[in-house]
């Protein structure tokens, strides 16, 4: 019983501290800065502060020069010596950093940890900017011109939004397709929230999560396009033999050739480059 | 059924029918029922409008088709491994062999990026062969082809080459990003989906012929159980019989790990129910657990299409939540016997 009573201690105080460091404050001592983050990594490069990085998580991919800096490990299973033996004056974390018990170990070390709130919207990564631009004590950063660009690019954006959105426009977003049905973009996923992003909807809404559906279902749900990772065109050969593939071909998106080729983090990962893509994509659905 | 007898047949052969009968009706039910609506009665009358009939010819039968082949293949390398080993436990897996064609997959499916285009379609299937055939090849080294009084020998071997094609597996997850690890995950659930005619043609006439050529090993079987000495008394090969037996498992089995995923259960289930219900001459238990592993997985994924429909279960997961029970039960059963 003690030992329930201790977890469900330790348990809500966790969710407590997580929701105290939620603010976007400025940090002390920025010069030794640890990314978990893909997103947040992508930022720091965006506001031209990659020199204070030290180290990052694997999913720092983009740009491909955050693979000099040593690995801390994947952003959801981080270990708490590995992040202090590169010595940070500063960890900064997306909200799905963890486990849990890390970020507890962080503070008893006394590092100052910022965790950057996420929300799934072009405003949010706007938001998410703004947030380590302040932690990193970069306070003027809307007389920015690249953030000036960023912000024209959202309003673009959501003007064109508001125009699919009369459209009704659907949208299958593909994951992956090696020898399983297509794991596609459900309820709930980054997926869905960038489909929403530009205005479309996604024709499996009502699937919960990433999760293969039938090639029938996708027939019968009709998408208009297809948004595919290039990596999973790479593993298919050539648009041609997924234009034969009869799933494929029996859709209105098949018949017109209508295939959106992105790169998948860029979409998914909800950094600057996201809004792009958005921007891109939002115009190419347009034009239907 | 008396009257039945009557007309020459016994009685194994009658089950022989059921099974064949219950196999026949699962396809017809299989392939009438999916998330695309083809309503029974248009079916039956050739009334199905275009879109239909392409869903129908193009999507749906190569997927049943493939889910029979399959679960005929597991079912029928279970039985004759358990024959050969005389050893319950024995499926498909324990030889290793999907294993490493799991290996060989996550591979293909991790490492994409430094892999040639130019098989497209067939990069997975083909790596996955290719795994489940080097293990299978480091197994025949391994045990000296084989050997004479090597039963222990090479299942232990197998288990070793398990969990060596499992550090492996674990590599390459750990090294996969979000994506990759996604595909992965749900292939070791194993599928039908991705089953379309160009991929499975190949399969299932590898399939098909391995088995009618590995059939008439029954009666050599038969004896085996006596001991592998008195059969090899009694004028079997035996090492001639396993090199037949474990080659053409290899054969079917890769090939069907390779387009479908990891399919647990099925190979150690199938041969027991048969087992049961039919005896054990080998001669109907081979045929029987043919039929009655293509019934089931026809069933299992009849089942993953349309449960959660549009989105597609993993058939790995219901085969498993069938096996394990089953599984359980014989466990207990045998303790009190």
């Amino acid at each position: 019983m003690d030992k329930i009573l201790f977890f469900i201690f330790i348990s809500i105080t966790t969710i407590l501290y997580s929701q105290n460091i939620d603010d976007c404050n400025s940090s002390k001592n920025s010069n030794r800065v640890v990314v978990a983050g893909g997103s947040i990594a992508e930022i720091m490069y965006f506001l031209n502060l990659q020199n204070k990085i030290v180290g990052v998580d694997v999913t720092s991919v983009f740009p491909s020069d955050l693979q000099k800096f040593p690995s801390i490990g994947y952003v959801r299973n981080l270990s708490t010596e590995g992040i202090l033996s590169l010595q940070p004056t500063l960890v900064i974390g997306e909200d799905d950093m963890g486990p849990p018990h890390i970020i507890k170990q962080l503070k008893a070390a006394k590092i100052d940890l910022e965790i950057v709130p996420e929300e799934q919207t072009a405003e949010g990564i706007l938001k998410k900017i703004y947030c380590v631009a302040k932690i990193l004590g970069l306070d003027d950063i809307k007389s920015l011109s690249k953030y000036q660009e960023k912000d024209r690019e959202v309003k673009n954006l959501n003007k064109l939004k508001q125009n699919n959105l009369k459209g009704k426009i659907k949208i299958m977003l593909v994951l992956s397709m090696k020898g399983t049905s297509p794991v596609v973009a459900g309820k709930g996923t980054s997926g869905n929230a960038f489909i929403k992003m530009i205005g479309a909807e996604n024709i499996f809404n009502s699937v919960e999560g990433w999760k293969p559906v039938t090639l029938e279902s996708i027939i019968k749900e009709d998408p208009d396009f297809i948004i595919i990772p290039n990596r999973e065109m790479h593993a298919n050969s050539n648009t041609e033999e997924l234009i034969e593939n009869p799933f494929f071909s029996n859709t209105t998106a098949g018949k017109n050739g209508s295939f959106i080729l992105v790169d998948g983090m860029a979409i998914l990962g909800f950094g600057p480059r996201t809004i792009s893509s958005a921007l891109e994509i939002a115009i190419e659905i347009n034009k239907k | 059924m008396q009257s039945l007898l009557n007309y020459g047949l016994n009685k194994k052969q009658l089950y022989l029918i059921f099974f064949l009968v219950i196999l026949f009706l699962s396809l017809v039910f299989a392939i009438s029922i999916g998330s695309f609506e083809t309503p029974f009665w248009k079916l039956v009358n050739g009334n199905l409008d275009e879109l239909q009939k392409k869903v129908l010819l193009q999507i749906r039968l190569p997927r049943v088709v493939l889910a029979a082949f399959v679960g005929a293949s597991l079912a029928f390398s279970g039985s004759c491994l358990q024959g050969l080993f005389r050893n319950p436990l024995a499926d498909p897996g324990l030889i290793g062999v999907s294993s490493g064609a799991a290996l060989g997959a996550a591979s293909s499916i991790v490492l994409s990026n430094f892999l040639p285009t130019y098989l497209g379609l067939f990069l997975l299937p083909s790596f996955a062969i290719l795994g489940s055939f080097l293990v299978i090849i480091v197994l025949f080294i391994i045990t000296k082809g084989f050997g004479y009084n090597g039963v222990t020998y090479m299942l232990l071997a197998g288990i070793a080459i398990n969990a060596i094609s499992g550090v492996g597996i674990g590599v390459l997850t750990y090294i996969s990003d979000d994506v990759e690890l996604r595909g992965l995950t749900f292939w070791t659930m194993g599928s039908f989906g991705s089953a379309s005619w160009k991929l499975i043609l190949p399969a299932i006439i590898i399939i098909f012929f391995t088995i009618l050529f590995t059939l008439k090993i029954s009666r050599k079987l038969d004896l085996v159980q006596l001991g592998e000495i008195e059969a090899s008394r009694l004028g079997v090969d035996i090492k001639k019989l396993k090199k037949n037996i474990i080659f053409s498992s290899a054969i079917i089995v890769g090939v069907s790990v390779s387009l479908t995923g990891m399919i647990g259960f099925v190979g150690l289930i199938v041969p027991h129910m048969v087992r049961l219900i039919i005896g054990v001459n080998h001669k109907y238990l081979l045929q029987g657990s043919i039929f009655f592993g293509a019934f089931l997985m026809v069933l299992a994924d009849l089942i993953s299409r349309i449960i959660i429909s549009p989105a597609e279960l993993p058939v790995g997961l219901i085969t498993s939540a069938i096996g394990a029970p089953f599984f359980l039960w014989l466990i207990f059963n045998m303790k009190k016997t």
